[in-house]
């Protein structure tokens, strides 16, 4: 039961990594091509531009001065030193449409500008793409505060109408669309990954009880790879005692609508997750390690949760919340660690906190990077950047950054909470042969409970575990 | 009519009106746009308020980004408050405000309206001259040169007609008032606006982020 004996059942992340990397490749054959004729692409994406843009999107594309604060805190132009990756001109085409279409001096632009083309957007897909994670470090520079994240989110969705998806996750999110899964994660999937852990680790994961109060979300990669991830999650909850579940009808984090930009295909896929939780009667659900799952459950402006009968937690709050509740029983972890915030839990989702209570609650020597929570540079690989081939070389550039800032805090292990960030980390631990582990907050925590004190003496901590 | 009359009189009052036409046309036109309601649960009910200090709190960029920062900001500083003072600070100028508004106060003495005057120049040059050297991070367009350049005109000519350089006094004074005015005419179209906008900006993003329990 203990990290041990999972690492045997399951492969170790580094392979989890090597295997998703050649499926990955393979995403692009399988990526639809366009099926509709240009004049209606480039149509479907001004359309979808104007329907976006509220006040709140025009100020910030009225208020940029160009003054270039935000270039630099960008993790891509940084490490690319290329004018095009300024935060501030990945707003540019919106604009250009905004003050043709929407806004008040639409009149002279109109008579002044050239109509906007669908190989502006064709242009545009790398830097609305390749180029930005959403991560938001370059509103914190902003002296005007402009949301890039959002707009570039909006120009995603203009994307979709477009069909201008890069193919990786045209692919996933076609398959998410048309099948319902995520590297085939289908509901057989779920049974089966919950049959092995059962045989193989004797760890009891309640699959599709009729109520529970917590609902556990998985995740395509614990289901298609890393097995040692919902093992993790098992163990954490039997541990604490709750009365919990998964759905096999509502428990996949991952969103490929959000992540294109298909913000039809994100509801599709965010109402069967609300529709079981409401069934079971659940009072949490707990979001798996996910990055993306956070906002498109937890902070879609779309999904009133507000009204909802239950919460929504991210994995490193609930762990969070249990370990300040002092639920949660670790053995202590005498190591040196830094916390990456992910930047769709951090920044833009507020979960700072708890992660580190975590930390603490295992006694662990946590020391900060010099820029952390709300400054905390991005590992480059979030908004579904890790699965794109054309932007390698920006995400390994980019990591150089983060490696930096890690060595610099001293620490042996780097803790992670969130599968994209993980899995960026580790192709770049790979690539740079760096010295650093990588661990997952959810994997730790289970590689640390007392459950049982005769473990305590076989297994170690499972940073000494390799 | 002189020159000096035609700037004095309808060129600097046409342009006063075009200012405020085009000022209440731009904020009118895009904050009368429908704003899209979160619907998701806030982290704290009544965190949301927090949001609004970013429009305080942007006021200066945060310790992290200081060594990419701190050029721009301390001349930016430096251009906004010397040029402020001179606008409302110099004899001349309160002397026009007076003939519009009725309203007038002490002016400062001429060596200090000089002094600011040609501070509020020099960092206006220090901020093109990085803006130039820097071209990868500015990304600069047309409109970035010609708002500079409209900028820094009725500096150097307000300058250039109290130190009695160049033209004879009233073609010098006339050519800074029309200056003034090409100013305020093109106020409302240019990025110049963001002296309104930084508040709803600033207002949003901290609003949106509060939300979440991010202070930023």
């Amino acid at each position: 039961m203990s990290a041990t004996a999972s690492t045997q059942i399951f492969p170790s992340f580094e392979q989890v990594y090597q295997g998703l990397a050649s499926q990955i490749g393979m995403l692009r054959e399988m990526a639809p091509q366009p099926t509709k004729s240009d004049e209606k692409r480039l149509q479907g994406a001004i359309d979808t531009l104007i329907a976006d843009t509220n006040a709140d999107e025009a100020v910030w594309l009225e208020s940029c001065i160009h003054c270039g604060q935000c270039t630099n805190a960008c993790h891509y132009f940084q490490s690319m030193q290329d004018a095009k990756y300024a935060p501030m001109r990945k707003m540019d085409l919106y604009r250009r449409v905004y003050h043709r279409e929407l806004s008040p001096m639409r009149w002279w632009h109109r008579l002044v500008t050239k109509p906007v083309k669908l190989s502006d957007f064709e242009e545009a897909k790398e830097l609305i793409y390749d180029s930005c994670t959403e991560c938001g470090r370059c509103t914190m520079v902003c002296p005007m505060g402009i949301d890039t994240a959002s707009l570039v989110h909006h120009m995603r969705s203009a994307m979709v109408a477009a069909e201008l998806v890069p193919p990786e996750l045209a692919a996933l999110r076609m398959e998410q669309k048309h099948q319902g899964t995520v590297f085939g994660s289908s509901p057989e999937k779920l049974k089966e990954m919950i049959d092995t852990i059962q045989a193989q680790a004797g760890v009891h994961i309640p699959l599709d009880k009729e109520t529970a109060d917590v609902m556990v979300l998985s995740s395509a990669v614990d289901l298609v790879a890393n097995g040692n991830g919902l093992l993790a999650t098992a163990k954490i909850m039997n541990h604490l005692g709750v009365d919990w579940t998964i759905c096999s009808d509502g428990f996949e984090s991952a969103n490929f609508g959000l992540l294109s930009g298909d913000m039809a295909l994100w509801k599709k896929q965010a109402d069967p997750i609300v529709a079981a939780a409401q069934r079971v009667k659940a009072k949490t659900v707990v979001i798996a390690e996910c990055g993306h799952a956070y906002p498109a459950l937890r902070w879609n402006p779309m999904l009133r949760s507000g009204e909802l009968p239950f919460q929504m937690m991210y994995m490193s709050e609930f762990l969070g919340k249990q370990a300040k509740d002092g639920k949660l029983r670790l053995r202590p972890l005498d190591e040196k660690v830094t916390f990456h915030d992910p930047c769709k839990t951090g920044r833009r989702g507020g979960a700072f906190d708890e992660p580190r209570a975590v930390l603490e609650a295992m006694g662990a020597d946590l020391v900060e990077m010099a820029n952390n929570k709300e400054y905390n540079w991005c590992c480059g690989g979030g908004a579904g950047i890790f699965l794109l081939q054309d932007a390698t070389k920006l995400r390994d550039e980019s990591f150089k950054i983060k490696i930096r800032e890690v060595n610099e805090t001293g620490a042996t292990a780097v803790v992670v909470s969130c599968a994209s960030c993980r899995l960026n980390f580790e192709s770049g631990r790979q690539k740079n042969h760096w010295d650093k582990r990588v661990e997952s907050l959810v994997e730790l925590t289970a590689a640390h409970l007392i459950d049982n004190e005769a473990i305590d003496d076989e297994a170690p901590a499972r940073g000494a575990v390799q | 009519m002189t020159l000096l009359d035609f700037a004095r009189g309808p060129a600097i009052h046409a342009s006063l009106i075009i200012l405020a036409a085009g000022i209440v046309l731009r904020l009118v036109g895009v904050l009368a746009l429908t704003r899209g309601a979160d619907l998701s649960r806030p982290r704290d009910a009544f965190g949301n308020f927090k949001g609004y200090r970013t429009v305080f709190s942007r006021a200066w960029p945060s310790s992290e980004f200081n060594a990419a920062t701190v050029y721009q900001t301390v001349m930016a500083y430096v251009f906004h408050i010397a040029t402020l003072l001179v606008v409302i600070g110099i004899v001349p100028h309160i002397e026009f405000i007076t003939s519009l508004t009725g309203a007038s106060w002490p002016g400062l003495p001429n060596f200090i309206g000089v002094a600011l005057g040609t501070i509020a120049l020099v960092s206006l040059l220090a901020l093109i001259v990085r803006r130039l050297s820097k071209p990868a991070i500015y990304n600069s367009t047309v409109g970035d040169y010609i708002t500079w350049i409209i900028v820094a005109l009725p500096l150097l000519t307000g300058l250039m007609a109290f130190a009695h350089v160049g033209f004879r006094y009233e073609t010098m004074l006339a050519l800074h008032i029309l200056s003034a005015a090409l100013l305020f005419a093109y106020m409302p179209f240019s990025k110049l606006m963001h002296a309104f906008w930084f508040i709803f900006s600033r207002a949003q993003s901290g609003l949106a982020y509060a939300h979440k329990g991010v202070r930023i």
